[in-house]
């Protein structure tokens, strides 16, 4: 194959990789407790900002993953008992509030680092010979990374207990506590892992992307877009959806520009909206 | 009118005399305030009154702003511009509309969708005008912008947008007095209510969202020439974030709120910005907390005091006029259908007529497909197989409001009201939704209409004739009545009842079956009733269709049923 070819080839695939990984934990914010985090897109942010600090003060970078996950998750932990938890089953109030939070995180971001572009280094420097071509070592990690932990997720939550728990609660919230399952619990937990993601998803993209306060709202964009295009509740929709919004996203602004590749992004969701409003694989 | 006369020269003369109190300079600068107030009226108008929250505002403002630059540079002193500039402000308005009109069908939830998406177009005109060198000046934007032709003095700026923002508050209180806002704030609470009385809920959605646009527009036509400038700044994210803010904290819910709020936190944050580096966290903890424990903002401490004052609707009541129906009597045919939720099949090649006028039964065992019945009659759920027709057409998959204006009323199971409406505006919307015209709905008049029927509703109900309670605040029997009289008062051909005593007390249960039968012989309709209720049935049914298993297992008048084997085997729990 041209080396041209297999690099393209390999951008796609990296983008619908690290994408379905960001979109992960908006997935199942959104998917299993209906609230849809806007404030995702600034997790991610503080988990890039983790990464920046951890590597600021020349610690190693495999450090970042446990710091940004730790922090995202404390985070995480404080907005559902302070704001989530009231507001349950209340959508279009969690939608305000976590929109609310996204400008205090932005905000409360631009107050102390300020707006400059902050740069990360490559942590994994180098290229790996694929098929001819030399394509970067750090990004072909990511690809294997986030494509093996997904596939991971999507085992776990159709065999564990604990995921069939989280079935129950998403299926009939009222009768799963009444045969005993801690749905409040099992809520703040799903809540705490989607914001932990968020954060991980952030250490990954920082060495690849300037780190700034207002980077989130591309993420949570995007993200939002993987589950509209690809239905709530299951992993091969968000799948499929990561697939269509990531590739389409990565092969127009390779043909054209980054504008061109937004539109056409932008009019597929919308489209999507319009004619297919529960998405391409939406569990019934 | 009166009031609305009054109200508006009021807020004149305010305007008028708030220079005097100001320096020339201050006053200059609120003009600017003047024009995001337009602007963030109109996201008040969307979230506050109609329920949906666009998170991209800016964008309106932007494409007006920038259209009206390019107008001013390219015909500078023309009187072309009398044309251009209103078109200006009016195309943002058919974008939102039309955008509306994709966004809102078959979309019942205020949920986040519409949100995200309005957030994402107005990233989408950011990279547009930013990356259009050639038509918006990209990133330094659109520079030397004529001032309005005989208007471009630094002493005006203050008067035009002082007038603009007088007319445009004249227009919405206007509109939100009149039906129409009661229609808006109607599909806030309930969609599927609205639907069922006739309207057109995404039609109504946006509309709402094109005035908006249209007020968006207007901020922006105005503020090229007096900036002299436009930015993509204008058309982004920061802006439309603002403008949410803005009608946050002053109060969604009133004319006012979003007009105190940017006054306010736009004049505070331009003093602030600088001198106090956390002022926008504090800002957004202000949001949060308000979202949380406020959300009818700073003015939301004075709307019990407005609501005390709101005038009553005065004036002698007026007839509304006879509802007009198509022709084709009010028979209903299923014929071999089939439909499922899921892989679960809940109707199963169910063939069953209703053809005369009277009352009819329909009962069955639990999942018998009953309310199904109901919902694929109005158009609720889809048809896998077969066809329905009523009046003499095929009505398969015609949504809810077709159906409804082909004359079949319905009232659910629970009680289904808009709680935050008073009485009289949940009856006057049943009759409105039968009768009144699109353009009926600026009439301040329609207020005052009545029928003969309501008023004899309102002798056997007399809470119903008390119309400034809130329907949210009556009983649950009392909401039953009301959801009652508003399928009657529609005056339908075929009235669909979903287990109408369901939570009634014996008594009030015999008066709603004393309605149930005066209807019938008042206006000759035919009625379909889900009952579970035997004793019920046996008072009520002329006939009685049983339902078993997505089929029609049986029909004839109640001794034929009650004699028929079928029925008895399935009752009594035998063959499945």
């Amino acid at each position: 194959m041209d080396p041209l070819v297999t690099t393209q080839f390999l951008n796609i695939a990296f983008g619908i990789a690290t994408l379905a990984v960001l979109a992960l934990g908006l997935a199942i914010v959104f998917g299993l407790l209906g609230v849809l985090n806007i404030a995702h897109g600034e997790l991610v942010m503080a988990g890039a900002y983790a990464a920046w600090i951890v590597q600021s003060a020349g610690l190693p970078y495999a450090l970042a993953v446990p710091l940004a996950m730790l922090a995202c998750g404390l985070l995480g932990w404080l907005i559902e008992a302070g704001l989530i938890r009231p507001l349950y089953a209340r959508p279009f109030d969690t939608l305000l509030a976590t929109w609310g939070l996204s400008l205090l995180l932005r905000k409360t971001a631009e107050a102390i680092w300020g707006l400059g572009y902050k740069s990360v280094a490559l942590p994994l420097p180098g290229t790996v010979d694929v098929l001819g071509a030399a394509y970067p070592r750090y990004r072909l990690m990511l690809i294997v990374l986030c494509l093996a932990g997904v596939a991971a997720l999507a085992a776990w939550f159709a065999k564990s207990g604990a995921g069939t728990r989280i079935k129950a609660m998403v299926a009939n919230p009222d009768l799963a506590q009444a045969v005993g399952i801690r749905t409040g619990r099992l809520a703040r937990n799903a809540f705490v892992a989607g914001c932990a993601l968020a954060g991980l998803g952030g250490v990954m993209v920082a060495p690849l992307t300037p780190v700034h306060p207002f980077m989130g709202i591309d993420y949570i964009l995007e993200s939002f877009f993987v589950l509209v295009v690809g239905g709530l509740g299951s992993v091969a929709g968000l799948v499929a959806g990561a697939g269509i919004i990531g590739g389409l996203g990565s092969l127009v602004s390779a043909v054209a520009d980054r504008t061109a590749g937004y539109t056409a992004v932008l009019v597929i969701a919308i489209l999507f909206l319009w004619l297919r409003p529960r998405g391409l694989l939406a569990r019934a | 009118m009166g009031s609305w006369l009054a109200h508006s020269a009021a807020v004149a003369v305010v305007l008028v005399l708030l220079p005097l109190g100001l320096g020339d300079f201050a006053a200059y600068q609120l003009a600017l305030y003047f024009l995001y107030a337009i602007a963030a009226l109109g996201v008040g108008l969307c979230w506050g009154s109609a329920g949906f929250l666009p998170l991209g505002q800016a964008m309106f403002v932007g494409i007006g702003g920038y259209l009206s630059g390019l107008a001013l540079i390219q015909f500078k002193g023309s009187a072309l511009l009398l044309v251009l500039l209103p078109l200006a402000a009016l195309a943002p308005g058919l974008l939102a509309f039309g955008l509306g009109l994709i966004l809102f069908r078959g979309r019942r939830e205020t949920g986040p969708y519409f949100a995200l998406i309005t957030l994402a177009l107005s990233l989408l005109a950011f990279q547009i005008a930013n990356g259009w060198n050639s038509v918006t000046g990209g990133f330094n934007g659109l520079k030397g912008i004529p001032g309005l032709p005989g208007l471009d003095d630094f002493s005006h700026a203050y008067w035009i947008s002082a007038a603009a923002l007088a007319v445009v508050i004249a227009a919405t209180s206007w509109l939100s007095k009149a039906p129409a806002g009661v229609l808006w704030r109607a599909v806030a609470q309930n969609e599927r209510r609205v639907a069922f009385l006739g309207f057109d809920v995404t039609l109504t959605k946006a509309a709402v969202f094109g005035l908006s646009g249209v007020l968006g527009g207007i901020a922006g036509v105005l503020y090229a020439p007096q900036q002299n400038l436009v930015t993509p700044q204008l058309v982004g994210f920061t802006l439309s974030a603002e403008l949410v803010i803005w009608a946050a904290v002053g109060g969604r819910g009133s004319l006012y709120g979003p007009i105190l709020g940017t006054i306010l936190i736009g004049v505070l944050t331009a003093e602030l910005r600088n001198t106090f580096a956390y002022w926008e966290v504090l800002l957004a903890i202000i949001f949060i907390v308000v979202v949380r424990w406020a959300p009818q903002g700073l003015v939301g401490f004075a709307l019990p005091i407005v609501e005390r004052l709101r005038p009553r609707p005065r004036g002698p009541a007026r007839e509304a006029p006879a509802r007009v129906l198509p022709g084709g009597g009010a028979a209903v045919a299923f014929e071999g259908i089939a439909a499922s939720a899921g892989p679960v099949q809940i109707l199963d090649g169910l063939t069953l007529a209703v053809d005369h006028p009277g009352i009819t039964c329909l009962i069955g065992p639990n999942g018998a497909g009953k309310t199904s019945c109901f919902n694929l009659l109005t158009g609720e759920l889809p048809a896998a197989a077969g066809s329905v027709r009523f009046a003499g057409r095929a009505i398969t998959g015609l949504p809810p409001t077709g159906v409804t204006r082909l004359g079949i009323a319905r009232k659910f199971q629970i009680p289904n009201v808009f709680p935050g409406l008073s009485v009289a505006e949940n009856l006057n919307l049943a009759l409105w939704g039968a009768r009144a015209r699109a353009r009926d709905l600026l009439k301040l008049r329609l207020h005052r209409w009545s029928s003969p029927l309501l008023r004899e509703l309102s002798e056997r109900y007399p809470f119903l004739a008390e119309g400034r309670n809130r329907a949210g605040d009556l009983s649950h029997g009392e909401r039953q009545i009301l959801e009652l009289a508003m399928a009657l008062a529609m005056e339908p051909r075929l009235l669909l009842l979903d287990e109408p005593c369901a939570g009634l007390s014996p008594e009030e249960t015999h008066r709603v079956i004393d309605v149930i039968r005066w209807a019938r012989r008042r206006l000759g309709l035919a009625i379909v009733i889900i009952e579970h209720d035997m004793s019920l049935v046996k008072e009520l049914a002329d006939r009685v269709l049983v339902l078993h298993q997505g089929k029609l297992l049986a029909a004839g008048s109640i001794a034929e049923i009650q004699a028929d084997p079928a029925v008895r085997a399935v009752y009594a729990g035998g063959t499945k």
